[in-house]
Order: C-alpha cells, then structure tokens, then sequence
C-alpha cells in the first residue's frame, strides 16, 4: 500500500522541485538578489523530496489508522503546515553579507507552498477514484 | 607585536579603512551597521592629543533580516529619519592594562550618555566593545521585552595614514 505513496512522494517531490528551481532563476533574473548561500539548488531540491515524502508518510498513516477521515485530516494539516512554514523565511536572519535581505522572503514563501500544490496536482494519478467515493 | 605596534605607530588624523565592522549583538536582534566616518586621532605616545569624533548611518543597520531593518529605523526604534547618526566623541583617551580606554559621550537617538570604550590597538587595527541599554537611550521604552534591551557592541577598525 505505501508503493503508491512513495510514488506519490517521488513525482509530486520532482515537480514541486523543478518549479521551484525555476522559479529560484527567475527571481534572480528579476532582482539580482543572490540567495545561493542560503538557498541553493541543492537544499531547494532536497527540501522539496523532504515535505513530498514526510507527506507521503504522514498520508499513509493517517489513512492506515483513520480510514477516509484520514485522508481528510492529512489533507487540513498539510495545507496548515503549508501556511505555517510562511513564518520561517519572513522571521529568519540571513548572513549578513547577503544583500537586499528584504527580497528574501518574495523568494522562499512561494516555495514553501510548491510541495502541497504538486502533491494534490497529482493525487488523481494515484487514487483509483477519489471523486467517484464522495457521490 | 603589541609592543611593535606601539612604538611604530604614532600618527594622527587616521583614515578609517574599508573591512571596518561594528558590530551590534542583543540575541535577536543582531547585526550590523557600516557609514562609519569621522576623525580619529591617535597617538600611542602622546594620549592627551588623541581624540575620536566618529559616527555611524542609522539607516544601514542590517540584521539580514528586511522586515527587522525596516522596524529598526522606524519612529518606534532608532527613528533614522529624526536620528540618522549615531556619534560618539571622547572626551579622554588612557592606557590601561589591557589596552586602551576612550572616555567620551555617546549620541543616540536623541539621548547623549557617558560612556567607557575599551579598545585595543594593534597592526593598526582598532578593537573595542561594550555594552549599551537601549532604554538608557529611550528606545521602544514602551516595549522592554521586545527584542534584546542590553547590546553588545563590538567594533573592528583597520585604520591608515
């Protein structure tokens, strides 16, 4: 039952990483605001399979234990941990050499919502038919 | 090399060197500020001459954090647009066992206190700190648990001929 949910994880962290990295070079172009030191490709990718997989395991879970409202539940508290994580990049203090540290946040809180948008994106490739089990 | 310091520098009206840092830590905040400029005179061998009437740009404070910069020098903190400098002249300059010690007034926000800065003096670099109360100088009085009240400051200037 988790080969679903870790396929899940694999496709939704791939496309939650891949917009953020593009996302990450236009905002460079735009801003000349360089946030590498913080916000590397690497660490933008690893954060993103990171939030897709602890999702994947929190979703299994709670469906494992709780059923149908499982899903339900999972569903709330990824999207309230979605929000949550707004406050990190708005209350950290970054390096001081990096410049323009107000641009930062214009930056990190879109990100913070790319993984739940790429997870529900592909929630119908990997539900039998979770509309068809609301009606 | 203290010694050698000592005895090879004696100059004054020294320029302020460009990696200069002051440095300010209250837990959170912390930070920095650059725009220092002023006149430094200074010379081991003849203290009494000696002087220091420098001051740092408010408005280039940098915890690294923008949203922190901008409270920083609103009218409810260092109000930068009323206050833009931050002064401190000495009043008397006395070596110590450690060092140095520059007795002088500092000016913030408004409020102009006696002060002690201990420094060293080395390879032509100036190291100094203490301790300031932000209440002493009448900042966010209103809110004394906001933030840090007591900042160490720690300053690092490389100076020239």
């Amino acid at each position: 039952m988790f080969k679903k949910y870790f396929l899940q994880a694999l496709v939704s962290g791939i496309l939650a990483a891949l917009a953020a990295s593009i996302y990450d070079r236009i905002y460079f172009f735009a801003t000349e605001a360089d946030f590498s030191q913080v916000l590397s490709v690497t660490r933008i990718i690893s954060l993103c399979f990171l939030f897709c997989f602890a999702a994947a395991f929190l979703d299994w879970f709670l469906v494992l234990k709780l059923k149908r409202k499982g899903e339900v539940i999972f569903n709330f508290l990824f999207s309230i941990a979605s929000f949550a994580l707004i406050i990190i990049p708005i209350s950290v203090s970054l390096p001081l050499d990096i410049k323009f540290p107000e641009l930062f946040p214009g930056l990190a809180v879109p990100m913070v919502f790319f993984p739940a948008i790429s997870w529900y994106t592909v929630v119908p490739l990997f539900r039998k038919d979770p509309v068809g089990k609301t009606q | 090399m203290a010694v050698s310091a000592f005895t090879a520098f004696q100059s004054s009206g020294l320029k302020i060197g460009g990696d200069y840092s002051v440095k300010f830590d209250g837990g959170d905040p912390s930070g920095e500020f650059k725009g220092l400029k002023g006149t430094i005179n200074f010379d081991p061998a003849n203290l009494a001459t000696s002087n220091f009437d420098v001051s740092i740009d408010v408005a280039t404070i940098n915890t690294g954090n923008g949203m922190k910069n901008t409270h920083a020098v609103s009218d409810k903190w260092l109000d930068a647009a009323k206050y833009p400098v931050i002064k401190f002249t000495s009043k008397s300059i006395a070596k110590t066992a450690a060092g140095y010690e520059a007795k002088g007034v500092l000016d913030m926000h408004g409020v102009q206190k006696e002060i002690t800065l201990p420094f060293t003096f080395v390879n032509n670099v100036f190291k100094g700190g203490f301790e300031v109360n932000r209440m002493d100088y009448q900042i966010n009085t209103a809110e004394p648990k906001h933030g840090g009240s007591v900042f160490k400051i720690d300053i690092t200037v490389p100076v020239t001929k």
